[in-house]
């Protein structure tokens, strides 16, 4: 099989990832519970996992590096935490379900969203001046879009926050271990990703940084401050109630030591490359519009969308040719509506580093067979 | 007789023990007795009498926050000691 759908989940992963997380299976039992060395284990490696974050992606305590099952999960409680009921939101206009549905369960959100064109971080800074006024509390912005790899200008778009005291929550989801990320530079009150795409970890696994506290989704026990009901006052403890996935833990320790042992620059350049390789070949094909752009606007993401031919049913065609792809609208429909791809939606290229030039000509090559 | 830095929580605890060590001091993570932690389930970090005042230097170096330092004697109790 060809595996081109890293950006929804990283298949290969490094061989170390699986190794740690059948070494946590049989060693290490749940943090907090006892001074016996499964716990103990299991609490260093917990630790471990938080340290290495910090330090990767600018907070200056591993405690405000919260542990999650996934992305979602971390926009759920940074979303929660700072829009109140009839709260005035302001959206990039490239976001996922994971920030649109948490939005639309609190009551009397108004949501406000930036509409600029794809590939044109200058006018989206024009559009975010002017719509980032007064009435705005909150911002919520993506730094790469799942569907077109789009990356937005996140330090600028920070950078005007701050200046207007409004706070920000960024969706780090495709720039996780590809491009930098900086809780503290950007002065962001959360940055939230995933485990199991960029970062090679294991599915289950995702990671909350947190400017300062937050307001739990989940209460329960945290092996803290027991005879309190209400759920601890500091981090992590806060937001991390019951058992922790100390294996997936485990394996995404060993997934970011993967990124930082090759460098996220290096990542992404070879990811681009692929990306424009993937790109250019498709350009040469009758009725293919791809949706892409040269230099640092755009990660190793590639939407494309053929005439006459159905997303779903060209997707189905190249799944049969033993090409795994994603194909619709991505669970971003605001992104496809900003970008006009909202009746076809689209289909979707996305790299890891163990993807080849090889595999590349592979996929053009049916390609070419197909349309 | 040993001391007993009282911590907020798993993670402060772990922060604190592993800087001391990493200063040359030993130390273990242990949860608090319930004599001096009224809240339930908190951790303590325990160092020897004669690494009592390297360890107040790190912590104070490293503005590392505790609740509380107790000094425990064996069949004696815990005693907060007032800095």
């Amino acid at each position: 099989m060809i595996y081109f759908d890293s950006a929804a989940t990283t298949l290969q992963k490094p061989p170390e990832v699986s190794r740690a997380v059948r070494r946590a299976m049989a060693t290490m039992t749940s943090p907090g519970r006892g001074e016996y060395g499964p716990s103990a284990r299991a609490a260093a490696t917990l630790l471990a996992c938080r340290e290495r974050a910090a330090c990767l992606f600018g907070v200056g305590e591993p405690d405000r590096v919260i542990l999650t099952a996934n992305a979602t999960h971390g926009l759920n409680i940074a979303v929660k935490s700072l829009v109140k009921p009839g709260s005035t939101v302001l959206l990039s206009g490239w976001e996922h379900n994971a920030v649109t549905r948490p939005l639309r369960s609190i009551p009397g959100v108004r949501v406000r969203t930036i509409r600029a064109p794809l590939f044109r971080p200058d006018l989206f800074l024009e559009e975010l001046d002017r719509q980032l006024t007064g009435e705005v509390e909150v911002m919520v912005c993506t730094q790469v879009s799942n569907v077109f790899g789009y990356v937005l200008p996140v330090g600028e778009i920070a950078a005007l926050c701050r200046a207007r005291g409004v706070p920000l929550i960024v969706d780090a989801s495709q720039s996780a271990g590809l491009l930098p990320v900086r809780l503290e530079d950007w002065g962001a009150d959360y940055v939230a990703m995933p485990g199991h795409k960029g970062l090679y970890g294991p599915q289950g696994t995702g990671l909350l940084l947190c400017r300062e506290g937050g307001e739990p989704i989940l209460e329960g026990g945290t092996g803290s401050d027991s005879r309190n009901q209400a759920m601890p006052d500091y981090l992590p403890d806060r937001l991390e109630a019951g058992t922790h996935n100390v294996p997936g833990a485990a394996g995404l320790l060993a997934g970011m030591g993967f990124v930082r042992r090759v460098g996220p620059g290096r990542l992404l350049r070879h990811e681009t490359d692929l990306k424009d390789l993937a790109g250019e070949g498709l350009e040469r094909l009758p009725g293919v519009q791809v949706f892409r752009t040269r230099g640092p606007c755009q990660t190793g993401v590639l939407s494309f969308r053929v005439a006459h031919w159905d997303t779903g049913a060209l997707a189905d065609r190249l799944s049969a040719h033993g090409v795994a792809l994603r194909a619709g609208l991505h669970c971003a429909p605001a992104a496809h509506e900003t970008a006009g791809t909202a009746e076809t939606g689209t289909l979707r290229l996305s790299f890891s580093a163990f993807n080849t030039a090889r595999e590349v000509e592979g996929f053009l090559s049916i390609m070419r067979q197909l349309v | 007789m040993y001391y007993l830095i009282m911590c907020r929580s798993l993670t402060y605890a772990q922060r604190v023990a592993n800087t001391l060590e990493r200063a040359g001091i030993p130390a273990r993570i242990l949860r608090s007795p319930a004599e001096i932690s009224p809240r339930g389930c908190s951790y303590s970090v325990r160092v020897g009498s004669r690494q009592f005042s390297r360890t107040l230097t790190v912590l104070a170096q490293k503005k590392l926050p505790y609740l509380g330092i107790y000094v425990g004697r064996t069949g004696a109790g815990f005693q907060e000691v007032g800095l």
